[in-house]
């Protein structure tokens, strides 16, 4: 219903606004997830650019790859910017309704490996962990650290909260079942990997009291205490905690995500966008992200820069200490295998 | 052609039926003007019901490139996960219909014996959950029934469990907060039933020798069947798209069909996939709907009504 | 009705009403009414719209608690008893057939509660179908009937289970005029053939008169007159009644020495004045008639002008003036010596009234 609003709203748009738009071409149109989020980014990056290019920059908010995907299709592009996820990065570029990057533009020679790709190029970096409640596992020379105790429901008695989705859920079971992380999406890639994965929550799904469906919900139950342990997301943890929960997580072991920014095919202002893209990757706009949301750059230099507190620093996802325990997300494998392992993860779930 | 109703001689008509010709035209326009004032609902009801559902089917047999095939529907057979989802979304919909029934039927009965005023406030009361909104009536029985919410925390402190029950995120609390969203559906057509049920029907088996309770079950309970039939169905139809309530309450345990189609929209980035859920949901439901028509032969049950 | 099997007849119960009183707030419903109904008598209750004579039936059949009295079918004290255990028949106004039920299941209602066995209960059933000319009829639904065989089938599930007293509240008042002056006859008929009490509610006056054996009339909660029909319409206690019941004039009387005079003339009265009230001469207006030549010793004579003739096929109405200004109507037959002998308008006009339908009423309230 928003999407079909939305871009029923985008075509009338682009044809009222058509002439607007190449009058004043130093103008771009970036969309984004909104929120607290957005905020951050407005005031770390998208502003502090455009006033570095001397240009204006116009925001919205929007519902997601799939716009894009409409408008493109629809030959309405109204968006030059838009942050999107890794894997819907990648997906958008293997679709070809996206424009590849011009990496001679953006310097990435100092980002965390496998943070950009062909035509999105990362700019916050967040991890998938395991939060604990710190009162239901009180020792804190005893607290669990590995997904191997994630999954032992002996030493560490409680309720589990997995997510309800396979993205990011199958990684942690090959590290439970012993697969050393940089074996694991070698393990992944074949059926028997992924059944062997699948295994491994099925034996946990008894523990498992909810499958979790956003991030704000996992938050909320750690901080309620609904379960004792839960997958989820670095950076709304974090907010838990500062807002009272009773939790902690680690980055061992974490997969490290991260989101990034992307073309549309046909954008509207397709050089000023990848002009725009290549100031906005450097580490001096992505280490004022931290002061505002806890997700670290993808640029490694912005770390050296000093405008990042230590103490900041040593929790960001992308820190080198804390990067060096993390398995980064294999998008590669995500594109080949998500349909499948969907099915799987699905059928699993419904026993 | 009127002109000549008035110009004899000019149409060939037997002299004893006068106008017989301009008659029959006229009664004729009369129903053309009555169709053409119907046309705007007509077509209305053909751009917003029709034409959805037959873009949806259509979109059902489209493959990712656009070709006409029928994986959307291989898929569901070969897939054993479709088949667990419409059961529990049929389960969900007859447990929640029960419960509305055995909620519902008993508040409908007291508030047709009360008192006009005292029955319009306590309408009211019924109806409110209607004025406030979905996800905030959810999430307030997730605080409810959460392990360490308000229901565990009393009874706990009252000594009735000493451990925490789940009583959500599974199906107890899908049920829960399900049933406390489709009761006014419920209550009301039989509210409305109850109503137009003629007191003096009631006298009539009373005088007759019924006890009041006979007369309850012989009479008034048959006779307010139209309502509740019409209540189930509504609450049946609805619990069957539902999607808010089993998602905040059900914990990912409960996974019903409406939930499936927009997780199909994310996974497979077409319309296609859903839309087939979509199809065979509505084949699935229009099927219960004629069974359960056959079965109870709704249509005498309604067509009699309280006459 | 050459009815080969009907319902039997049944041991009538005669009913004792004393001091029934029934308030809504401030208004009497019922106001101490005493009323004794003979076993087997047909009895109508008969008043206008609000009288109370729906609320006295009511409370017969269990439906309204009176705030007081007492009520007995037979010896048996049923003021506090429940309707379902005062085994009466009732015939409602909407005859409140249950429409999810066929003929057949509505007149078998009140056997089945009884625990009468199915057989039993489908025969009996059938009998009372025949006793009211409806046999064949069981399969049908309620909703395939016309007006008339509804009453029927309300009558039937009302007499089904033998009752021995019948109560009928304004029963016909859905019908058509033919129709409801047919089922009149045949009710009373009935009433004859199966022997039960019964209490009839009707504000109709002709109604009443046509079928009872007693009229009570209500008015206001009270009994104004119970009486037979012939008594109620020759003899009426008060104005209200004379009123109700019939057409009339009515005209001031002077009272003296047990003796009346209506504007100085003496009257030939039916019965001795009643000196305790003040009395009005009633003059119906089809106990008058039009003197052709010298009055009879036994008649009073009224004299006045032609004001209106109205003619209405079987009868006519004459509007006359007397001395003193007041009009009173006249009604006669339409047969040619009648006819013939009617003045003009505006002509001198003789009006004469037997000493037997010279009645005074008590001055009524209204």
């Amino acid at each position: 219903m928003k999407r079909r609003t939305f871009t029923v709203a985008t075509a009338a748009v682009a044809v009222l606004g058509l002439s607007a738009t190449t009058a004043l071409s130093q103008e771009l149109n970036i969309v984004s997830w909104g929120g607290s989020y957005q905020d951050a980014q407005s005031k770390a990056i998208f502003q502090p650019v455009a006033e570095k290019m001397g240009i204006t920059v116009k925001e919205d908010s929007y519902g997601g790859i799939s716009d894009v995907r409409l408008q493109v299709q629809a030959g309405a592009v109204t968006i030059d910017i838009f942050d999107t996820g890794s894997g819907g990065g990648a997906r958008g570029g293997a679709e070809g309704i996206l424009e590849p990057l011009d990496y001679t533009m953006i310097d990435v020679s100092n980002f965390v490996p496998g943070t950009y790709q062909d035509h999105c190029v990362g700019t916050i970096t967040f991890s998938t962990v395991f939060a604990y409640n710190t009162e239901t596992y009180s020792d804190p020379a005893n607290a669990p650290k590995t997904w191997a105790d994630f999954w032992d429901v002996e030493k560490f008695p409680g309720t589990r909260s997995m997510r309800s989705k396979f993205w990011g859920s199958l990684e942690p079971a090959l590290m439970a079942d012993g697969v050393p992380m940089d074996q694991v999406y070698k393990v992944l890639d074949s059926e028997e990997g992924i059944e062997r994965a699948i295994n491994k929550i099925r034996e946990l799904k008894p523990h498992i009291a909810v499958w979790w469906k956003s991030g704000a919900q996992h938050a909320q139950m750690m901080k309620d205490g609904e379960v004792d342990m839960t997958t989820g997301w670095n950076g709304r943890f974090d907010v838990a905690i500062k807002d009272g929960a009773k939790a902690a997580y680690s980055y061992d072991g974490a997969t490290l995500d991260y989101d990034c920014f992307g073309i549309p095919k046909g954008a509207p202002n397709k050089d000023l966008a990848m002009k725009f893209l290549a100031e906005a990757s450097k580490a001096s706009y992505q280490a004022n992200m931290p002061q505002y949301i806890t997700y670290g750059p993808t640029n490694r230099d912005a770390y050296d820069l000093g405008v990042i507190d230590p103490e900041t620093a040593t929790r960001l996802p992308s820190h080198p200490d804390n990067a060096a325990n993390q398995l980064v997300i294999d998008n590669a494998w995500y594109a080949k295998w998500e349909q499948h392992a969907s099915q799987l993860y699905q059928d699993m779930l419904t026993e | 052609m009127a002109v000549a109703d008035f110009a004899p001689g000019a149409v060939a008509e037997p002299q004893d039926e006068p106008h017989a010709t301009g008659l029959r035209d006229d009664a004729f326009r009369e129903r053309m003007a009555m169709l053409g004032l119907c046309s705007p609902a007509l077509l209305l009801v053909l751009v917003v019901l029709v034409s959805p559902v037959a873009w949806l089917f259509w979109l059902s047999f489209l493959a990712n490139d656009g070709s006409l095939s029928l994986e959307h529907y291989e898929r569901m057979i070969a897939s054993k996960s479709y088949a667990r989802i419409f059961w529990t979304t049929f389960q969900v919909s007859t447990l929640t219909t029960m419960l509305c029934i055995l909620i519902g039927y008993p508040l409908a009965y007291f508030l047709s014996q009360l008192p006009p005023r005292a029955a319009a406030i306590c309408l009211i009361t019924v109806l409110l959950p209607f004025w406030t909104s979905l996800l905030v009536r959810t999430y307030a029985w997730l605080v409810l029934l959460q392990r360490k919410g308000l229901l565990n925390n009393w009874a706990i402190e009252l000594g009735l469990w000493d451990e925490p029950v789940k009583l959500v995120h599974n199906m107890t609390g899908t049920l829960i907060g399900m049933t406390h969203i489709m009761l006014p559906f419920l209550v009301l057509p039989v509210y409305g039933a109850m109503k137009s049920i003629d007191r003096d029907y009631l006298k009539a088996a009373s005088n007759l020798g019924a006890s009041p309770v006979s007369a309850f079950w012989q009479v008034f309970f048959p006779l307010s069947l139209p309502g509740l039939f019409a209540g189930a169905l509504i609450v049946f139809v609805l619990c069957l798209g539902f999607f808010v309530t089993p998602v905040v309450l059900g914990g990912g345990k409960v996974i019903m069909v409406s939930m499936r189609i927009t997780d199909n929209i994310e996974l497979f980035f077409n319309w296609g996939a859903a839309s087939a859920l979509g199809v065979v949901l509505l084949a699935l439901t229009m099927g219960t709907l004629y069974a359960a028509s056959r079965l109870l032969r709704l249509d005498r049950i309604l067509g009699e009504g309280n006459g | 009705m050459a009815v080969t099997e009907t319902v039997p007849r049944s041991e009538a119960l005669p009913i004792t009403i004393r001091r029934v009183t029934k308030t809504y707030g401030q208004v009497f419903a019922l106001d101490h009414v005493d009323l004794d109904v003979k076993s087997g008598e047909f009895l109508t209750l008969l008043g206008p719209s609000g009288s109370g004579k729906t609320t006295l039936l009511m409370a017969l059949a269990g439906f309204t608690r009176p705030d007081h009295g007492s009520v007995s079918f037979g010896d048996t004290e049923v003021v506090r008893m429940p309707p379902h255990k005062r085994d009466v028949g009732m015939v409602f106004q909407n005859y409140a057939l249950f429409p999810h039920m066929t003929v057949a299941a509505n007149v078998a209602f009140p056997l089945k509660l009884r625990k009468v066995a199915k057989a039993e209960a489908r025969e009996r059933a059938e009998r009372a179908l025949e006793t009211v000319q409806l046999g064949g009829y069981g399969e049908r639904q309620i909703d395939q009937l016309s007006g008339g065989q509804r009453q029927r089938v309300a009558l039937a599930r009302a007499i089904v289970f033998e009752p021995r007293i019948l109560l009928m509240d304004e029963p016909l008042s859905a019908l058509d005029k033919k129709l409801r002056e047919h089922m009149q006859i045949e009710l009373r008929h009935l009433h004859e053939q199966l022997g039960m009490t019964t209490v009839y509610v009707t504000h109709d006056q002709r109604e009443a008169l046509t079928m009872s054996d007693r009229i009570a009339v209500i008015n206001h909660g009270r009994l104004m007159q119970l009486d037979e029909p012939r008594r109620l319409y020759d003899r009426p206690a008060n104005r209200f009644v004379a009123d109700f019941i019939g057409e009339g004039t009515f005209l001031p009387v002077e009272l003296s020495n047990g003796s009346a005079a209506y504007a100085g003339t003496p009257l030939k009265l039916a019965e001795a004045v009643n000196e305790t009230a003040a009395q009005e001469l009633l003059l119906r207006p089809e106990r008058l008639s039009v003197l052709a030549g010298a009055a009879e010793p036994e008649v009073n004579v009224f004299a006045g002008k032609v004001k209106e003739l109205v003619f209405q096929g079987e009868s006519f109405l004459m509007y006359a003036a007397l001395a003193d200004g007041a009009e009173v109507a006249v009604r006669g037959a339409t047969n040619r010596d009648v006819m013939e002998r009617i003045p003009a308008v505006g002509a001198d006009v003789h009006l004469g009234l037997h000493r037997d339908d010279t009645v005074l009423v008590a001055a009524g309230e209204d």
